[in-house]
């Protein structure tokens, strides 16, 4: 709406719209204005009609309407104008009017009323007029948007997801939103008015309150609560619950306020406790691990030292024995001799298998992306000379890389062609070597011409020490495979056999793929 | 013709430094074989301190790594960080096959690392070897 803005000339505008018969009226009504220094920009209108049609197209300041036209009354005016929802100041210009008359207006909502031989008055009540028509617009939006505010903020504690809680400077509960109903138990119209002590079990009173005065003597406004400790909150139905809270002071006109928002942590509590039991737990079990792993190195120490040395006498002076006493007993002595120094040898060779199983991935380096090409062709190279007795023909597909350390791959596939070889049938060896992908992983077979292996011992044949034939047929001493599976399954993967008696063998076996991760590939 | 080598073998053992005795008796080499039975031994003998004030600088050292009183840890750490002794050649000659027993041997300064071998014929041909690559081949100081 256009207002009475100062002009350039510090004439002030004024956008009046006149209800009058007499012209000469109209032009003294502006005359009169002008002179006290208002820019006038005016419209004349006579009837009901044309008033209408005026008002609700111009935005005017004021109106300035005669009491006693012809063909209705000025005053009429201001039903037009609250039937349009216009909010424009009237004041009546008239020639006369009683006193009655003049109260009756005044009730019906006209703003002043000047007499036209007293015109000197209209520009005061005009500029009084515009003042009240601003002072009562700006209120009324103060209102709306007081008005708008507490309804958001209304929105906001009735959907909030934390209990809200006002206390006065009495410690009376103000304000008491939907969630807090829920957490409390309790509903807003029994909570109002009551103490906040209500909602703390006695125990914990002292400390709240303690918490309390520290945070208004404080000159914080703001406060996390409770983030060392959980609080403790009361239900109405005096079920207690952990709780996380916050709290806020305000100062109003009318005294301290103060705000708890808070959560009910029941939920998160019980999954901190069972998370927190989970890792003890945990922590108990890694730490009983730690120490048997070290009592297994004592005693893999213990293996390869202190039973190794009284054994290596036995062995060492059997066999001195045997060397400078041969022929000078019995028969019987040479053969018990012979017996002897025999488990002697095996014993140690025992020791050594049981040490090197011990052993795998305890010394080992952190796998790496290791071409598996270059480990079957070094584990070649080692069983050069069993490969060249036996005339075997190992054939080798085009393998990946693994993320397995060089070490443990060339004796994983050093041990499976190993047994391949050793425990051929009458044809010569012949052993093939693939890989293909699986998901993640790779599915690596080692399949040979063999003599197989019985359905029955296929599980057994893993195990540490476990011979299928009598040791003058096959010599070992049943450790190879028992590695290849520690090895496998150190690395999160799987070995299997499929064989059939005199039908050959194929071990299969997973190893995880080493990703795209080919910068760590070993060269040999 | 070299003068003989003189083998100072540190170890508590009676059957092995038999078997060790019997090795180098039948070899061409004539080394003198030096006995001590532990590491407070072995340090007074390579010090010349009493009863060991005779005993003459050793050609290289055998030294067992598990021996009474003093270890042959402690010995080769004091042998390697004394500047009279350290250019003494240390072989280490141990039951132990424990990666962790070698590495710290070289890292103390061991100029070899033997694991006894349990069969008799290998424990003499590697005494008999050690010999030989010592006396016969390895250039020391003095």
């Amino acid at each position: 709406m256009a207002s009475a803005a100062p002009t350039v000339s510090g004439k002030r505008k004024l956008c009046a719209l006149l209800v009058e018969d007499n012209l000469l009226d109209a032009e003294l009504v502006r005359h009169s204005l002008e002179h006290e220094g208002f820019e006038v920009d005016s419209d004349v209108v006579q009837t009901e009609a044309e008033f209408r049609a005026r008002v609700t197209a111009t935005p005017y300041d004021v109106v300035l309407a005669d009491y006693n036209l012809p063909q209705w009354r000025g005053v009429e005016a201001l039903d037009i104008l609250r039937a349009e929802d216009l909010d424009i100041p009237v004041i009546l210009v008239t020639g006369s009017l009683g006193d009655i008359a003049a109260v009756e207006c005044i009730k019906r909502g006209v703003t002043d009323y000047v007499l036209k031989d007293h015109l000197t008055r209209l520009p005061a009540s005009v500029s009084r007029a515009l003042e009240e028509t601003r002072y009562r617009q700006e209120r009324a939006r103060a209102e709306n948007a007081l008005k708008e505010n507490q309804e958001r903020l209304a929105g906001i504690l009735a959907s909030a997801m934390d209990a809200i809680v006002t206390v006065n400077e009495q410690g009376q509960i103000v304000l008491f939103n939907e969630a807090a109903e829920l957490v409390f138990q309790c509903p807003a119209s029994e909570a109002m008015g009551q103490p906040l002590h209500r909602f703390i079990p006695e125990r914990f009173q002292a400390a709240h309150e303690e918490h309390v005065r520290k945070f208004t003597a404080g000159a914080a406004t703001r406060r996390r609560m409770g983030k060392v400790e959980t609080l403790v909150g009361l239900r109405a139905n005096g079920a207690e619950f952990p709780m996380e809270a916050s709290l806020s002071r305000v100062e109003t006109q009318t005294g301290k306020l103060f705000t708890v928002i808070l959560r009910d942590v029941t939920e998160q509590e019980a999954l901190r406790r069972l998370r927190q039991r989970a890792e003890e737990t945990l922590s108990k079990k890694a730490a009983e691990l730690t120490r048997s792993n070290r009592d297994l190195e004592q005693f893999a120490y213990i293996a390869s030292h202190d039973l190794q040395e009284p054994l290596r006498m036995v062995a060492s002076y059997t066999q001195l024995l045997a060397e400078r006493y041969r022929g000078k007993l019995d028969d019987n002595a040479d053969k018990y001799i012979g017996y002897a120094v025999e488990g002697a040898l095996r014993m140690q060779t025992l020791i050594q298998d049981l040490l090197a199983f011990s052993r795998v991935g305890r010394n080992g380096s952190e796998p790496k992306a290791v071409n598996a090409n270059l480990a079957v062709h070094e584990a070649l190279q080692n069983l050069r000379s069993t490969l060249d007795e036996s005339r075997a023909n190992v054939v080798c597909d085009n393998l990946p890389a693994v993320a397995v350390s060089r070490s443990q791959l060339v004796q994983l596939f050093q041990n499976l062609v190993g047994n391949a070889i050793k425990f051929h049938g009458a044809e010569p060896p012949q052993t093939r070597i693939t890989a293909e992908k699986a998901d993640t992983a790779w599915l690596f077979s080692v399949a040979d011409n063999g003599i197989g292996i019985a359905p029955e011992h296929h599980d057994q044949i893993f195990m540490i020490f476990q011979r299928l034939h009598a040791r003058a047929e096959y010599p070992g001493n049943g450790v190879g495979l028992a590695i290849c599976k520690k090895i496998v399954e150190q690395h999160g993967g799987k070995i299997w056999v499929e064989s059939d008696l005199g039908r050959g063998s194929t071990f299969r076996f997973t190893l995880p793929d080493c990703g795209s991760n080919q910068d760590g590939l070993e060269k040999t | 013709m070299r003068r003989p080598a003189e083998i100072l073998l540190v170890d508590d053992n009676p059957a092995d430094v038999g078997l060790v005795c019997d090795a180098l008796a039948r070899t061409p080499y004539g080394s003198h074989l030096n006995t001590v039975s532990d590491g407070e031994e072995a340090m007074a003998y390579l010090r010349r301190a009493s009863p060991f004030s005779e005993a003459v600088r050793p050609s290289f050292v055998m030294l067992d790594l598990n021996l009474p009183r003093r270890d042959g840890r402690g010995v080769l750490a004091e042998l390697k960080s004394d500047a009279g002794l350290r250019t003494i050649p240390v072989v280490v000659f141990t039951t132990s096959g424990s990666l962790r027993d070698i590495s710290r041997s070289y890292e103390l300064g061991a100029n070899c690392y033997l694991t006894k071998p349990g069969n008799l014929n290998d424990f003499v041909a590697a005494v008999q070897a050690l010999e030989a690559f010592w006396v016969r081949y390895a250039a020391l100081p003095d």
